[in-house]
């Protein structure tokens, strides 16, 4: 009961504070809706009101250089009053879904995956916190009340990835791959995490029901799912729509082609404005090829821990998706106290955390001295999106040698706490 | 005394030669003292050419150059605008030809051209504008798709065209082009008399384009008096406002210089007048000039192409008590609406016309304009930014029906769900009110990125004695570097609103009346280091890529067992064939001993 007590505490504080913020402040959610640190073209709440209005007047919201979300965005918002009017009911629903992301990120925590899992159990699996922490952390990170508050629909992206991962560490590979689905079919990226997902879920089966079948055929039976997902939410969006092409380059086509520069926190705007014409198909191609190179990587060399596999995935997509804002970045924050085990293996945090409190101070400052006072250019902000990006790779880095350090040191118990080298 | 007012009497001698003037050629000239010292200068020409001679390719007064390219690009009608400078609207009252012959800032275009798809009128629509760039010296090649618009109400026929054509309007404009002679001089070619005879010999480029506002156009469409007898009629027009004083400076020595201390009317009642402290008087008489004065040049005598029909090309509005001097030979005659009269030409004698200073009781009356309108871009930094259109209706009883039509361009994003009005009364009170209420119908296109621009066009009724504001927000895009012009930090020109006002007061033409063209700021990447950017960039991912792989691929040892392994690496091995080396030849020569 104390811990429920605490878990209510935690939620009803971080609703309160989400609707006291925009009550007290009614012009805050404006401002950060219009801050490129928390909107993006493809997560712009203020694009996708624009889409609505259209659509609300029968015109394509997709015929047109301004939309680019997920069409089923467009009737789910249409139920909610006009946020211009009455606002409150939006910030209601953004903050019930920061409360549910919450609730996954409890579900996943209580599961333990994260410590021990069917092949391999964390030595240090003692120094942990508890789920409501997590949850905690989670929601009264400055990262996600921004994103609440400014109404990215990044964040049902994030409640998609967040129940699939809580799905899969309680054994429901069947709904873990329904939430994927919806992820991938809001914002496309999520896809790559279809793999080491699928491995989750194949252990968790395993060590529930002592049965080991072919990896291949479960693989395969849950792609099917996932696909049968993803198609049955595009065929909704084309009965919504009409014109199927239309919408599936208006969003998809434009997430992977990447015609809109607008800065962002990410590395991708910057190298685009400045690439010369003739290289733009390559480096899009490269970047593309890269974001996805890790999946690999990581799913083998950490085959015995797929929930820090996502989660490092997570992190990567914060800094190299074509897209990234602050809600990436906190999805990545909320995932890491799931391995609070790893910290003291880390050796660079000091060094991370400076270099991104130094991005998030001064990101915004020099945004302001380049496009509002004029007396900073481009290169101010573009310098503050590489310490940022530079800071987020030092932090995953470091986790991915702790963890490696941690699996080291599980297979060799006599050598544990000595100094080690890579070779 | 009904007064009519000089726009009425343009129209009214241009429809009288619609249906009178045949395969003929006409041209004209209306001069108008405007206040603020400015002066209009109206300039008209126009030629017929029967519809089986054009087909026929047997060009007499139309313009062969322009004839085959109207042929060759299946345009039916078109009508093309070069504007500089802005009218204002305030003092000098309605716009010439009720702004039917003006464009925005820069050049228009927009034309009709046959063709049985969307697709092919826009190839044709490349070719007219491309083979237009070379006959006109104008940038005309660049309107491509993202400023071609296909307006829906905007715009309407001027021609009698077959029913059975299948017609389709293209728009184009260029605000940022910068109008001057290199324009002039083609358009001159186009006249049957080069500007050599005629009213065109007083345009030269030098005054034209030193105009306050000046505005050429060009229009060709085909006109039916009668089923079975068509023609083409080319219609081109100048219209300029000349500042009288700017223009009389000489033009070897153009620099004003002060007026001599003895020639200064001073306003003796001021306390500290004396002999060398002046308050300058306002001078109460109208100015005077004179044709040569202004342009530079006389009139070279009548074109000896045009019909004997019209006889009086040039005509001036001033009231008759004014004293007009003119070149011998030259008949006046006094209009009775007690301001026009007209002055006939005699071919090859050169004509000058001279108005002396002159105080004046009577003044040409000036209508009010039915509706003005302005157009602001608003808010401040390079990421966003609004619009602000104004419309006032001065009338106190009649409210004004129009269509409004803008064009944007692409990477000026505009969020219409923003769009509000206000009302301002005659009080000064100021009301949010629902756009709805004024708007009566909307068409709206929005942009593609680098593909097309925004079309939006309103149909808007503006109650009586009151003044409507609409904004909307948009957002500015930022361009990849090599999509910005070599000024890039001047900004971007933004294509003038049109507004067409429905005919009024029994005239079939509507009214057209354009905004000023606007400036958008857009956010500038720094065009100096592409190379480091891209060095810079790839470094970060290849610190990322690097470490992450480096460790994934990596096995972990102890310490130890690490420099146990650096001894087996290359190093330690050729170290340890050193030592052996050593110690055999060491042993060798042991041995010698």
């Amino acid at each position: 009961m104390g811990v429920d007590h605490r878990k209510a505490a935690v939620f009803g504080g971080a609703l309160a504070l989400r609707l006291l913020l925009s009550v007290l402040f009614p012009s805050l959610p404006d401002l950060l809706t219009g801050r490129v640190e928390v909107s993006t073209p493809v997560t712009s709440f203020k694009r996708l009101q624009e889409g609505l209005f259209l659509y609300m007047r029968n015109v394509s919201p997709y015929d047109g250089g301004v939309f680019h979300q997920a069409p089923l965005l467009l009737p789910l918002f249409s139920l909610l009053p006009n946020a211009q009017s009455h606002p409150l009911p939006t910030a209601l629903f953004y903050s019930m879904i920061d409360l549910v992301n919450a609730n996954a990120l409890v579900a996943i925590s209580d599961s333990g995956q994260a410590v021990s899992g069917r092949f391999y159990s964390a030595l240090r699996k003692h120094i942990r916190w508890d789920g409501v922490s997590i949850a905690a952390w989670f929601l009264f990170n400055p990262f996600t009340i921004a994103t609440c508050l400014g109404r990215s629909t990044g964040v049902f992206t994030t409640t998609g990835i967040l129940y699939a991962f809580s799905s899969a560490v309680t054994g429901n590979s069947l709904n873990a791959m329904l939430s994927l689905g919806l992820a991938s079919y809001l914002s496309i990226y999520p896809a790559l995490l279809f793999i080491p997902l699928v491995l989750l879920c194949y252990d968790q089966r395993v060590q529930k029901t002592k049965v080991s079948t072919g990896t291949l055929p479960f693989a395969l039976q849950h792609f099917a799912v996932f696909l049968a997902c993803i198609l049955g939410l595009l065929g909704i969006s084309t009965l919504l729509i009409g014109d199927f092409y239309t919408f599936i380059s208006a969003t998809y086509g434009f997430q992977l082609l990447v015609p809109d520069l607008t800065p962002n926190v990410g590395l991708w705007w910057y190298f685009f404005i400045e690439i010369f014409d003739s290289f733009r198909e390559f480096f899009l191609g490269v970047f593309w090829l890269h974001l996805a190179a890790y999946m690999g990587g990581l799913t083998v060399r950490l085959r015995r821990q797929p929930l820090f596999v996502l989660t490092s995935l997570l992190g990567i997509f914060a800094i190299f998706k074509p897209y990234p804002s602050i809600s990436d970045a906190s999805l990545y924050f909320a995932l890491l106290p799931l391995y609070r085990h790893l910290f003291p293996l880390m050796r660079y945090t000091f060094f991370a955390i400076s270099a991104l409190l130094y991005a998030t101070l001064l990101g915004p400052a020099f945004y302001h001295l380049w496009i509002y006072a004029g007396s900073g250019n481009a290169n101010f902000f573009y310098a503050i999106t590489l310490v940022w990006s530079l800071g987020l790779s030092i932090l995953l880095a470091d986790t991915i040698f702790a963890a490696l350090r941690d699996e080291w040191e599980y297979d060799n118990p006599e050598l544990r706490g000595k100094e080690v080298r890579q070779v | 005394m009904t007064v009519l007012s000089l726009l009425t009497l343009l129209f009214v001698v241009a429809l009288s030669s619609f249906t009178s003037a045949t395969s003929d050629y006409h041209e004209s000239l209306y001069l108008q003292p405007l206040p603020q010292s400015s002066l209009l200068a109206s300039f008209n020409f126009r030629g017929n050419e029967s519809q089986e001679s054009f087909d026929e390719r047997h060009f007499r007064y139309f313009p062969r150059a322009l004839g085959q390219i109207l042929q060759h690009a299946n345009t039916k009608e078109l009508h093309l605008r070069f504007t500089t400078g802005r009218w204002d609207a305030e003092s000098w009252g309605p716009r010439p030809w009720n702004g039917s012959k003006e464009g925005g800032t820069g050049v228009e275009l927009w034309a009709w051209i046959d063709a049985p798809n969307d697709e092919a009128a826009s190839a044709k629509w490349i070719t007219l504008t491309q083979s237009l760039s070379g006959l006109f010296c104008a940038s005309l090649n660049f309107i491509d798709s993202t400023r071609t618009t296909r307006p829906v109400a905007s715009f309407e026929l001027m021609g009698d065209h077959p029913a059975s054509s299948n017609l389709h309007l293209l728009h184009g404009t260029l605000p940022g082009e910068v109008v001057c002679t290199e324009n002039l001089t083609p358009f001159l070619k186009l006249l049957p008399c080069k500007g050599k005879a005629g009213v065109s010999s007083l345009l030269d480029g030098h005054k034209l384009f030193d105009a306050s506002w000046q505005s050429m156009s060009v229009d060709v469409s085909p006109v039916c008096p009668q089923p079975g007898e068509c023609y083409v009629h080319v219609d081109q027009t100048v219209d300029i406002v000349l500042d009288i004083d700017r223009s009389k400076r000489p033009r070897g020595n153009p620099i004003p210089r002060p007026v001599p201390s003895d020639q200064l009317a001073c306003d003796t009642s001021k306390p500290y007048h004396s002999d060398d402290t002046c308050y300058p008087l306002e001078s109460t008489s109208e100015k005077g000039w004179s044709l040569t004065e202004i342009f530079g040049r006389t009139l070279s005598g009548a074109c000896p192409l045009t019909d004997n029909a019209s006889q009086e090309p040039v005509c001036l509005r001033v009231p008759h008590e004014r004293e007009v001097i003119v070149t011998p030979g030259a008949v006046e005659t006094k209009r009775p609406d007690g301001f026009t009269r007209c002055f006939t030409l005699k071919p090859s004698t050169p004509f000058d016309l001279t108005i002396p200073e002159q105080e004046v009781t009577t003044h040409v009356p000036l209508d009010e304009p039915v509706l003005s309108a302005e157009r602001t871009i608003v808010g401040h930094g390079q990421e966003r930014g609004g619009m602000r259109i104004i419309f006032d209706n001065p009338s106190d009883s009649n409210s004004v029906d129009f269509i409004y039509f803008e064009t944007l361009p692409w990477f000026l994003r505009p969020y219409v769900h923003t769009l509000q009005a206000s009302i301002t009364g005659r009080d000064g009170l100021r009301q949010q009110v629902p756009a709805s209420q004024f708007i009566r119908e909307s068409f709206y296109r929005p942009a593609i990125d680098r593909e097309r621009g925004t079309q939006l066009e309103l149909a808007m009724t503006i109650p009586p004695a009151s003044t409507v504001t609409l904004t909307y927000d948009f957002e500015k895009a930022i361009l990849r570097y090599t999509e910005y012009p070599p000024d890039a930090n001047r900004g971007f020109n933004v294509a003038p609103a049109v507004i067409k006002l429905d005919a009024a007061n029994g005239q079939n033409h509507p009214i057209y009346i354009r905004t000023t063209s606007l400036l958008l700021p857009l956010p500038t990447p720094d065009f100096s280091m592409p190379y480091n950017v891209i060095i810079l960039t790839s470094t970060v991912v290849a610190l990322a890529f690097g470490s992450i792989f480096n460790l994934l691929v990596r096995r972990f040892v102890t310490a130890e067992e690490a420099s146990a392994l650096t001894a087996q690496t290359l190093k330690g091995r050729l170290g340890g064939k050193i030592v052996a080396l050593r110690d055999r030849i060491k042993g060798k020569t042991a041995k010698k001993e």
